[in-house]
């Protein structure tokens, strides 16, 4: 007797909408149990972490100003990953997006009238993006080197060049009066995306959701995404249609990229205002990673679980002031990977049913 | 069953002992009966041939001779006992060994690793000077001169075969069954190839030897069975039978279809001249000169890897020729991809559906836009009529339009891959020049005839269609002319009702004329 | 001179070079069967920490050290069941891992942020042989796991060259359907595999703690160092000894920030210690490249999952 997997020939819409939430319980479970090691009471954290970001108003829009960034680094990975391009260096393509985006904010936002301002923060951050990520792509199209280490050997390189303009260099971007402890220097007001009122959720969060659905229509509706979708699904039909692989490889990466470097945009010009060194302690990028795999890269599921994740880590700083025992912040560190490798298991079972074989069967 | 009770030709030593036999073995799967009801027998140091065509049944039947298949019914005797095979590692264990068509072997690891490979009397540290020493000596006694040590990527693929051969000699097999040995090999490599089947029966061991080539068959072996569509049509001692004879054996009456003819040929649609192809020293495709004419089918005839589908793919841009030109509708587009073809008319359905003509994880209606002509957006409406005229029309059995190309079946598949390639082909804007490889495979009658009909009428409204397929009564059912391609070459090439289904026949076989002529009752003049 | 500061760097190049070695030499046992594990950062980290509790609980240095391998070779499992039982795609499933397993260890890490390691490895000298000039303070005054990962390095080599376990190993690697049909399990070698890697990766990471730097912290205990053993692998053509020399060129170029700031070289130390990424950059791409791959030895099923053809 044995187990078979066999391929599901129907998918039904619930199968989808299913894998997540029982991904979510079954990582809450294993959760339950390393936080009861830990000497913590599962019930009780899990009540707290709901409280503090889902039930108030200022819980769920101190959310949604986490979720912000995380729209587009899911974004970033989304599009790579639905092509079997591995992107993982969304973290490092938003260092450098912060880099150029904060230059823009400090030199040109104060010569440009307010929207303009805050369009060039976003775009150029992206094409920064996009520059950091133009090793990858070329270096994975013409040669073959494999993205998944070049892009996140990148972002280290990214990391200790940010860290060197603010702390190793007097450089444009540091703030001169901060001599002691070493900060970027804020930009222009002009280049800051306004706050909705006394929240700290503003119009960043406005600008990931289009963005969003312009990646959807981009990928649903025109002629390159659809070559997109032929090159992920199979790269030989691809070369029978006429359709160029590398071309289309380079602009899903370079678009990566750029959403990549968007997500630095948004931070710089919509939260931290100046280029932010403790970047690498946010790990947005990488949370970019779970975020659209458990959307299954579908672009408005990556706005859905940016939120839900966005939600799991403001409520880390609410854990920590429980009465009485004080949660770490990495238990939703801890989640978040649990939660992914229970998705990707339980993804099995929706492209395939189990079917139990007795006895081997003839043909071998 | 006793030596010398079957009463079979003079020239078989009908004294030595039966070392393998199959009693009325049946082999099913989905949806085919591969072999039915067969029986075969082998004697101790006896090439005994099995004969067909592709798909006759030849090779299931070396597979459960060999452990790799299980019969549904009957059974294989091992020395006049039955044996139940769950594995070739069982075959292997009484003395049966199989070289397969498909060379199992490790490419970056040396003859010798390979040879050891699995080896359960291996002990667990290697002795790698003695296995060595065996290879070489196994080698020289069968006349399969390798060197141990050689890495087998730096092989020829007649050095592989050796390989394969000694692997199983290794391990003491004393039957050996070579599927297709030739079909890779070069002439002299054949010759060399039937020296070390003699010197291996010589020494008592016996061989079972699939071909479908007339003339080795003659060449090395004592006895023929003959299968046909999964049944034994006969079986004969080779010293009693000519080429011919078996020839006819083996391709039976040609089934009666529809024939339909074009009216006459217009300007040249598709001109190949001079080409070639080498790859990796193989060379594939050797001065090939075809043209298809406007309003014209040119059918390629052919055992399979002869070339055919490495002269789709450089016809279609896929490949890149070695040397020669490819002109769709006066334009030259070797060289240009697949889109240059596409953009001067060409449509193409390769052989492989699933994976490279249709992409799995896309719904049926996006691969409709797969090969239509692009703009900044897809016009996914438009193909979603398409599509949904096209099931109708081919009876396409499919939950919808938005279900995904990966669940359909094969003959499904090809329906779809067929509706998009076809639905235009020869109208205003739409492509006029069209590839086909083996239009028909795997439909059932009457969506055949449909598509040989959807073929016919695009030749009628002046495209011009290249049909590439082994299976001979669909070519000449539809080709105003036929060519033959045999090792890369064009062996035979005429109006279709010019040739005699005989001559195709021995064409792709590989008889040549002289071999012909050295036959007494084959006469060349039809 | 054994003193100076150069002959200090290259021997501390060779401490750096062990938990870079151990994990590539895990990698390398996994990818030689055919599976990629990208999860061994995150393996890492959890035998970081695990080692630093086990230690500090027990006093035990050999013992920890065997804990921290056994956690990472926990972890490894849920990667073999991932992508050898349920043929989830093998980079996905290493990511994950990687991220849970960095989740996890930052989880568990937190209670001993900054206390101090009470029991680690130290260097013992041989005897005459450690007052030799330069060699002596680099190879014969270095503490035991030097020694472990030097002589582990020539066994792989040797087994996988020169034992029936190791030819199996390499055929499932590089043709699992030949394995397959010579009669060798290669799900059976897989798991086999890629458990012993995340072993391996996870007593790298031990090391991290027991022989390094005795404390634990989330960034600063492996920093990426088990993407560059991935790299490193490429970097080695899938050979072990290789993997040695490898691993002390990125341990080299680890220390260098030291020695030259030592030296007072004005170079921002920032740049410096963007060096060994840089490295791994440029040794992918040269080494790394699809039809270099074919011919330095990348096993030819690396990465795929391997089913049965079944007509």
């Amino acid at each position: 007797m044995r187990v078979k997997l066999e391929h599901r020939l129907e998918q039904r819409w619930w199968h989808s909408a299913i894998t997540p939430l029982a991904a979510v319980i079954a990582a809450l479970v294993v959760g339950a149990v390393f936080l009861r090691i830990q000497g913590f009471e599962p019930l009780a954290v899990y009540r707290a972490l709901f409280r503090a970001s889902f039930t108030s108003v200022y819980g769920i829009t101190d959310s949604l100003a986490i979720a912000t960034p995380l729209v587009v680094t899911g974004l970033a990975a989304g599009v790579a990953f639905r092509m079997n391009l591995f992107n993982i260096g969304a973290e490092g393509q938003l260092y450098a997006g912060a880099i150029i985006g904060s230059w823009a904010g400090i030199a040109l936002a104060p010569h440009l009238p307010g929207p303009l301002a805050i369009a060039a923060v976003l775009i150029l951050s992206a094409v920064g993006g996009m520059l950091w990520a133009v090793p990858m792509a070329v270096f994975k199209a013409y040669f073959g080197t494999s993205e998944i280490i070049t892009s996140l050997m990148l972002t280290f390189v990214a990391l200790f060049l940010m860290r060197y303009l603010i702390f190793g260099s007097a450089s444009f971007w540091r703030d001169p009066s901060s001599t002691n402890f070493p900060q970027g220097k804020k930009i222009d007001a002009a280049g800051e995306l306004p706050l909705f009122g006394e929240y700290r959720t503003g119009w960043g969060l406005v600008v990931v959701v289009l963005v969003a659905i312009v990646v959807w229509v981009i990928v649903r509706f025109t002629s390159a995404g659809y070559d997109m979708n032929v090159v992920g699904s199979s790269p030989k039909a691809a070369r029978y249609a006429g359709i160029s692989t590398k071309r289309v490889m380079m602009m899903a990466l370079l678009l990566s990229g750029a959403l990549g470097g968007l997500a630095g945009g948004v931070e710089v010009a919509g939260r931290a205002h100046a280029l932010d060194p403790n970047g690498l302690e946010l790990g947005f990028g990488f949370t970019g990673i779970v975020v659209a795999a458990l959307a299954r890269y579908n672009p408005f599921g990556i706005v859905l679980v940016a939120v839900f994740l966005g939600g799991l880590r403001n409520a880390g700083a609410a854990l920590q002031s429980m009465a009485g025992e004080r949660v770490p912040v990495e238990v939703s560190l801890m989640l978040q990977g649990a939660i992914l490798l229970f998705a990707i298991g339980a993804e099995i079972f929706v492209r395939n049913r189990l079917r139990i074989v007795r006895a081997a069967v003839a043909t071998r | 069953m006793q030596p010398g009770q079957d009463g079979l030709g003079a020239g078989i030593d009908s004294s030595r002992g039966i070392a393998l036999a199959a009693r009325g073995v049946t082999k099913r799967f989905p949806g085919v009966v591969a072999t039915e009801n067969v029986d075969f027998e082998l004697r101790h140091g006896e090439v005994h041939t099995l004969l067909g065509e592709n798909g006759a049944g030849k090779s299931t039947l070396a597979a459960m001779l060999c452990g790799l298949y299980q019969p549904d019914e009957g059974q294989i005797l091992r020395d006049g006992r039955p044996v139940r095979l769950r594995s070739p590692r069982d075959g292997l264990a009484i003395g049966i060994g199989m070289v397969y068509q498909h060379f199992r072997l490790v490419d970056r690891f040396t003859v010798a690793e390979n040879v050891v490979l699995g080896d359960p009397d291996q002990p667990a540290v290697l002795r790698r000077v003695q296995i060595e020493d065996r290879v070489a000596e196994i080698g020289e006694r069968f006349g399969l001169p390798v060197d141990p040590r050689a890495l087998i990527s730096e092989l020829t693929v007649g050095q592989r075969q050796r390989v394969e051969i000694v692997k199983v000699l290794y391990r003491g097999a004393d039957v050996l069954l070579l599927d297709e040995p030739t079909a890779v090999l070069t002439p002299h490599e054949a010759d060399t190839l039937f020296d070390t089947v003699r010197a291996m029966t010589a020494e008592g061991k016996a061989v079972v030897f699939i071909s479908h080539k007339l003339g080795e068959v003659m060449a090395v072996s004592d006895r023929v069975t003959v299968m046909r569509a999964g049944r034994v049509v006969g079986q004969v001692a080779t010293r009693d039978t000519t080429a011919r004879h078996l020839a006819e054996m083996m391709v039976g009456r040609p089934v009666e279809v529809e024939t339909r003819r074009g009216a006459g040929a217009g300007a040249p649609a598709i001109e190949v001249s001079d080409l070639r192809l080498v790859d990796g020293g193989r060379t594939l495709l050797d001065g090939i000169d075809l043209t298809v004419h406007a309003g014209e089918v040119l059918g390629i005839a052919g055992v399979a890897g002869n070339g055919q589908r490495e002269l789709a793919e450089l016809i279609a841009g896929i490949v890149t020729p070695t040397a020669g030109s490819v002109r769709i509708r006066g334009t030259e587009v070797s060289g240009g991809g697949a889109g240059a073809a596409r953009r001067c008319g060409l449509a193409f359905v390769p052989e492989d559906r699933l994976g490279t003509g249709l992409v799995p994880g896309l719904s049926l209606t996006d691969n409709m836009l797969l090969t239509r002509p692009r703009s900044f957006f897809v016009d996914r409406r438009a193909a979603r009529t398409e599509m949904a005229a096209a099931i109708d029309a081919f009876e396409v059995k499919t939950p919808g339009t938005e279900s995904l190309a990966r669940v359909l079946s094969g003959g499904n598949a090809q329906k779809v891959l067929l509706a998009r390639e076809l639905a235009r082909l020869g109208t205003e804007g739409g492509p006029q020049v069209i590839i086909v490889s083996s239009p028909t495979r795997g439909l059932d009658v009457a969506a055949a005839e449909f598509v040989r009909g959807l073929l016919h009428d695009a030749r009628m409204r002046g495209g011009a269609v290249l049909i590439i397929s082994e299976d001979l009564d669909e070519v000449r059912s539809l080709s105003d002319r036929i060519a033959v391609l045999y090792r890369g070459r064009v062996a035979l090439e005429g109006p279709t009702d010019a040739l005699s289904v005989h001559d195709i026949g021995l064409a792709m076989a590989g008889v040549t004329a002289a071999l012909d002529e050295a036959m007494p009752a084959s006469g060349g003049g039809c | 001179m054994n003193n100076s500061a150069i002959v200090l760097t290259l021997a501390a190049s060779v401490v750096a070079a062990v938990p870079i070695a151990l994990a590539a030499f895990g990698e390398l046992l996994s990818e030689r069967s055919g599976v990629l594990n990208l999860g061994v950062e995150g393996m890492m980290l959890i035998g970081a920490v695990c080692a630093f509790q086990a230690g500090n609980s027990t006093g035990n240095l050999w013992l920890a050290l065997f804990v921290g391998a056994v956690a990472g070779a926990a972890l490894s499992l849920v990667h073999a069941v991932l992508t050898i039982t349920m043929r989830a795609s093998q980079i996905v499933s290493g990511l994950s891992l990687t991220i849970f397993g960095t989740g996890l260890a930052t989880f568990v890490g937190k209670s001993i942020e900054g206390v101090p390691l009470e029991t680690d490895f130290r260097p013992s000298a041989w005897g005459p042989l450690a007052d030799l000039p330069v060699v002596g303070p680099v190879l014969f005054d270095q503490d035991p796991m030097v020694y472990v990962t030097i002589v582990l390095g020539v066994l792989i080599g040797w087994y996988l060259n020169h034992t029936r376990a190791g030819l199996a190993v390499r055929a499932v690697g590089e043709s699992p359907a030949t394995a397959d049909s010579m009669g060798i399990g290669v799900a059976r070698v897989r798991y086999l595999h890629v458990v012993a890697g995340g072993f391996l990766a996870g007593a790298a990471g031990a090391y991290l703690v027991l022989g390094q730097v005795p404390s634990w912290s989330q960034d600063g205990t492996t920093s990426g160092l088990g993407w560059i053993a991935v790299a490193l692998v490429v970097f080695a053509s899938w050979k072990p000894l290789r993997v040695l020399v490898g691993a002390f060129l990125f341990g080299f170029s680890r220390q260098l920030n030291f020695y030259l700031q030592g030296r007072g070289v004005d170079v921002p130390a920032e740049f410096l210690s963007m060096m060994p990424y840089l490295l791994t950059i440029i040794v992918l791409v040269v080494w790394g490249s699809r039809d270099l791959r074919r011919r330095v030895g990348a096993p030819a099923a690396l990465g795929l999952p391997y089913v049965r053809d079944e007509r």
